[in-house]
């Protein structure tokens, strides 16, 4: 049977009334967990697992997909709205759908967002459903080199082309490098920079540091200005809504790129967060026009959702079938496969079809569910603006607070978000960037020890970054997105000057 | 914070001691605190254990699992020595309660938590690519000898069970392998069926997939007799069919790793009956005969005497390991 | 009282330079070098400690240059120097800091529901102007939906002080 068969035999399966409401009940749970950034899908996933064993496997892995969905979605949510990402993946979202939101447009936003976000999922899906078999093979190939290879792409297709000075560039990738070495050192086993802090131990979370950095610090720039929000007050209209998803086929290049982007962060488990981190990178150095980003251009929302979409769908493709889960969710789902009874692993698609398959044909139905959903939601995020701020503004900084407080448990991370806000604040003042930190933050521990790995593969020589076409290519490409842009701007600049002289 | 927390458990313990004559049983809800990250297995484990209460009615109180799995879980045993006394909290780890301490300064020692069960033994494997030239464990070794430092042998996290049985095969071989560590069990063993390391020592379940598969194969298991009949897995092998490694001439004679379960230190002894009670018949539950099925683990149900004294010869004999190794923090 | 950007420019360019010399010192007692099977433990934040060290320098003498250059201006009564924060923003800013920082300190003793009620009510009625039973009620109505959300349906223990239990919640 072909792959197209074994599809229309897994809408067979998806497309029963039982499953659909699962879908839509899914959907509008994880709604629900993305927006609270105290709750993120993997606490939804993991609570729902128990509710789970009365089920079909199959019926619980759409049950769970279906919340995983809905929770990237509604992790935009309030990116844009509020500037605090309610999923790490979320983040690069902010960057430009908050100044947009801000700039009176949010249902132009929350709209692009969503849209892109369908259409990148879209693109996982239709991807997964024609490279179930071989993808699995090629992720196969990734050694310790490859990773830090891919680990060194994202970086390079972020950071080659900022316009923030590059000295307060460096002071925010550096710093996140050193937040992210905190507490144990998985290839050493030693525990660095805890200071003999033990609230240290397990290191500092991203997400505390997130929260901190974008909600509490956002929040003090508001206040600054006075006590409301600002500029968000435009009236919410469906019309918003169509005149917004007429525009998106403007955004082709983009989409297909960050697509692109996508399917490749998610099958070499390189998670969502980097592919939604190196696509706005790659669309920002591939625009030439415009305003600068991070004033509200919409491909800077384009961008990062397609790219967090397709990747957390691709995603899914290692996770069933090399068990190797790309994102703390995936790792949930993982545990609930194993708890139902399913081993993941290559032999999954042959021995499983109808769960597989199943799993597929539901991704593309709830997909499009969650997109009708989440716009549906629209003018109801959106109302939240009109409360008051003195209102508003406080129940924000205890959800701030009580989500950077259940990522592990600790008061001490209170603190920590109080910490980051401030550091927030100050940074976005003195125009330091805080993206570098965020990126630094959550590749830079996993970039050391690919690094470290293949130091101890090959006795410490840095040549086997080059050791075999796959590594060697994609280090080539990093180099040259490192690179490129300088020259090119240089090389722009001196064409220009002819006429002039 | 948990200076006020621990005085309020300390008062609502008092409360419950009063009437203590009767049995102890939770009056609040119970926090599983788990010591690794979701997903892990540690956390299969505690959920487990969480559904079998539930569904068989063998718990009056709801349950609440935390995942603390930070430094290799030091952070909930950590969690434990903060909350001493504490009647609400059960911990769920492996070996690495006893065992961190020895390789980490860490701010607790294993006296700060109390045993209740270990309810599983989880085996240990070598484990080659299918199309490797090794066929027994010996192979393997002499391989090592002949090109010392040479042959990659990957594991999760370092000086964990892992690297711990590495060491321990080269110390009683004297082969010398190139250990290599990973994040956790699922990537070593996709490293391995990628021919990115030659070897690796995972659990069965970690590795089952990839044998199904045929991309990796099972040389020899680390326990006195060979693992529970099976259906065949790979081809016609099942899990009885893998030969222990001291049938193999490799002298190790076992190395397993328990799955344990704690309570904070300072706990009524009418604490420590109730769990043990609710433990031995989670034992008995088709859902935990279920659990063990699938992950190929041994069942075990280790309390009182029978869990100090495995845990004394499981520490003095890992520690010896680590001394020769030069790990030992202290 | 105002607060110059080359004030804060020059608060951050040290605060981040401590970091990076807190790294040093941290990685110094690992062991910073290079064995023959790679990096030690400390290797990275070590000389990631220094680079930081090092871009924190070049930002502190390019804010102290800048400094001057104003001041130059300033004197040759050209333009003042740009003020980072006016009185009226401080007093905006420090109000609300030191509410959320009540607030954190009240939830660590206080638990969160508490702590959580009192810092809305009191935000609402201070200063949306508010009447207090009106304030009491957001801040209460925001804690129930808060304790639902998380204890109920999540399963999720938040921090909780000495109130809770007289209520018979734990």
């Amino acid at each position: 049977m072909g792959n197209f068969d074994l599809l229309m035999h897994g809408f067979a399966i998806a497309i029963t009334p039982m499953h659909l409401m699962l879908m839509v009940g899914g959907v509008l749970m994880g709604l629900v967990v993305g927006v609270l950034p105290g709750l993120g899908a993997p606490n939804g996933v993991s609570l729902l697992i128990p509710l789970t064993f009365a089920l079909d496997p199959t019926s619980a892995i759409i049950l769970l997909s279906s919340m995983y969905w809905g929770a990237l979605f509604g992790g935009s949510t309030t990116s844009i709205l509020f500037n605090i990402p309610g999923e790490p993946s979320s983040v690069a979202t902010t960057f430009d759908g908050y100044p947009m939101a801000r700039s009176g447009q949010s249902t132009r936003a929350l709209t692009l967002a969503f849209m892109s976000a369908g259409i990148g999922a879209l693109i996982g899906v239709v991807v997964i459903t024609l490279l179930a078999g071989w993808a699995s093979k090629f992720a196969m190939r990734f050694g310790a080199p490859e990773y830090f290879a891919v680990y060194f792409l994202a970086f390079a297709a972020f950071i080659g082309m900022g316009s923030a000075a590059p000295m307060k560039t460096l002071v925010s990738l550096t710093t996140g490098l050193l937040l992210a070495s905190v507490g144990m050192d998985t290839v050493t086993g030693e525990i660095r920079l805890t200071f003999g802090l033990n609230e240290l131990l397990s290191g500092i979370s991203f997400l505390v540091v997130v929260i901190g950095l974008f909600g509490i610090g956002e929040l003090l720039s508001t206040v600054q200005e006075g006590l409301r929000f600002r500029g968000v007050a435009s009236k919410i209209d469906l019309r918003d809504v169509l005149k917004t998803m007429a525009e998106l086929p403007r955004y082709w290049a983009t989409t297909i790129r960050s697509g692109l982007v996508g399917i490749w962060m998610g099958i070499t488990p390189g998670g969502p967060t980097a592919a939604s981190f190196m696509s706005y990178g790659i669309a920002r150095q591939a625009s030439r026009k415009g305003e600068p980003f991070g004033t509200g251009r919409p491909e800077g929302i384009v961008a990062p959702e397609t790219a967090d979409h397709s990747a957390g769908s691709c995603a899914m493709l290692p996770m069933l079938a090399l068990g190797v889960p790309s994102s703390a969710t995936a790792a949930v789902m993982m545990g609930g496969l194993m708890i139902w009874g399913l081993t993941p692993g290559p032999m999954l698609f042959a021995t499983k079809p109808d769960f597989v398959w199943g799993l597929i044909a539901s991704m593309y139905v709830s997909n499009l569910i969650g997109v009708i959903l989440v716009l549906a939601t629209v003018p109801m995020f959106a109302a939240l603006l009109r409360i008051p701020f003195t209102i508003i503004g406080p129940m924000i900084v205890v959800i701030c607070f009580v989500g950077g407080y259940t990522v592990s448990n600790s008061s001490f991370d209170l603190w920590l978000v109080l910490v980051f806000g401030l550091v927030g604040y100050l940074f976005t003042k003195l125009n330091y960037p805080l993206a570098p930190l965020v990126l630094a933050m959550v590749l830079g521990h996993k970039a050391e020890n690919a690094f470290h790995q293949s130091m101890i593969l090959s006795d410490g020589s840095l040549a086997i970054f080059f050791s075999n076409t796959l590594v060697a290519s994609i280090m080539a490409i990093g180099i040259a997105l490192l690179v490129l842009p300088k020259t090119l701007q240089l090389g722009s600049r001196l064409r220009r000057r002819v006429p002039v002289e | 914070m948990t200076k006020t927390r621990t005085a309020v458990a300390a008062a609502a313990l008092m409360l419950a001691a009063v009437p203590a004559l009767a049995e102890w049983a939770p009056n609040r809800p119970v926090e599983f605190v788990v010591a690794s990250g979701a997903g892990g297995g540690s956390d299969n484990f505690a959920r487990t254990i969480q559904s079998a209460l539930t569904r068989n009615d063998l718990f009056s109180a709801p349950i609440v699992v935390l995942n603390k799995g930070g430094g290799s879980g030091a952070e909930a045993f950590l969690y434990a020595r903060q909350n001493a006394g504490d009647a609400n909290k059960l911990i769920f780890g492996t070996n690495n309660v006893y065992l961190l301490p020895h390789v980490a300064k860490l701010a607790y020692s294993a006296e700060d938590l109390q045993p209740v069960a270990a309810l599983a033994l989880d085996e240990f494997l070598i484990w080659v690519k299918a199309d490797a030239p090794y066929e027994t464990a010996l192979d393997l070794v002499e391989a090592a000898k002949a090109a010392p430092g040479t042959i990659p042998f990957g594991g999760s996290q370092s000086k964990d069970t892992d690297e711990t049985l590495v060491a321990l095969i080269e110390q009683t071989t004297g082969a010398d392998f190139k250990y290599v560590p990973f994040n956790g069990g699922g990537e070593v063993a996709v490293q391995l069926a990628g021919g990115h390391v030659a070897a690796n020592v995972n659990n069965p379940n970690e590795n089952l997939g990839q044998w199904q598969a045929g991309a990796v194969r099972p040389l020899c298991v680390f326990s006195p007799q060979r693992m529970a009949e099976s259906e065949p897995v790979s081809g016609d092998m099942g899990w009885h069919d893998i030969p222990t490694c001291k049938e193999q001439g490799l002298e190790i004679e076992s190395y397993q790793m328990p799955r344990t379960i704690w309570l904070p230190a300072g706990t009524d002894p009418e604490v420590l009956a109730y769990y043990q009670d609710a433990l031995r018949k989670v034992a008995e539950t088709p859902e935990w005969q279920d659990y063990l099925a699938k992950t190929s683990q041994t069942g075990a149900v280790l309390v009182g005497e029978e869990l100090a004294s495995f845990i004394e010869t499981n520490e003095t004999g890992t520690v010896k390991v680590f001394e020769a190794e030069g790990w030992t923090a202290n | 009282m105002t607060v110059r950007r080359f004030h804060a420019e020059i608060g951050t360019a040290i605060a981040t330079g401590a970091l990076g010399v807190a790294a040093i010192i941290g990685a110094s007692e690992l062991g910073y070098g290079w064995e023959g099977h790679g990096p030690q433990a400390g290797y990275f934040p070590f000389y990631v400690g220094l680079i930081l060290i090092g871009a924190s320098l070049w930002n502190l003498v390019g804010a102290v240059l800048r400094h001057r250059e104003a001041m130059a201006r300033v004197r040759a009564a050209l333009e003042i120097e740009e003020p980072f924060l006016q009185r009226e923003h401080l007093g905006r800013i420090g109000t609300f800091l030191a509410a959320m920082a009540g607030f954190v300190i009240g939830t660590v003793t206080l638990g969160v529901y508490v702590s959580s009620l009192a810092y809305i009510a009191w935000s609402a009625w201070r200063q949306g102007g508010y009447r207090l039973w009106v304030a009491l009620a957001i801040g209460a109505g925001f804690s129930v939906v808060q304790y639902v959300i998380f204890e109920v349906i999540f399963r999720i223990p938040l921090l909780k002080g000495p109130i809770e239990p007289l209520l018979g919640i734990y």
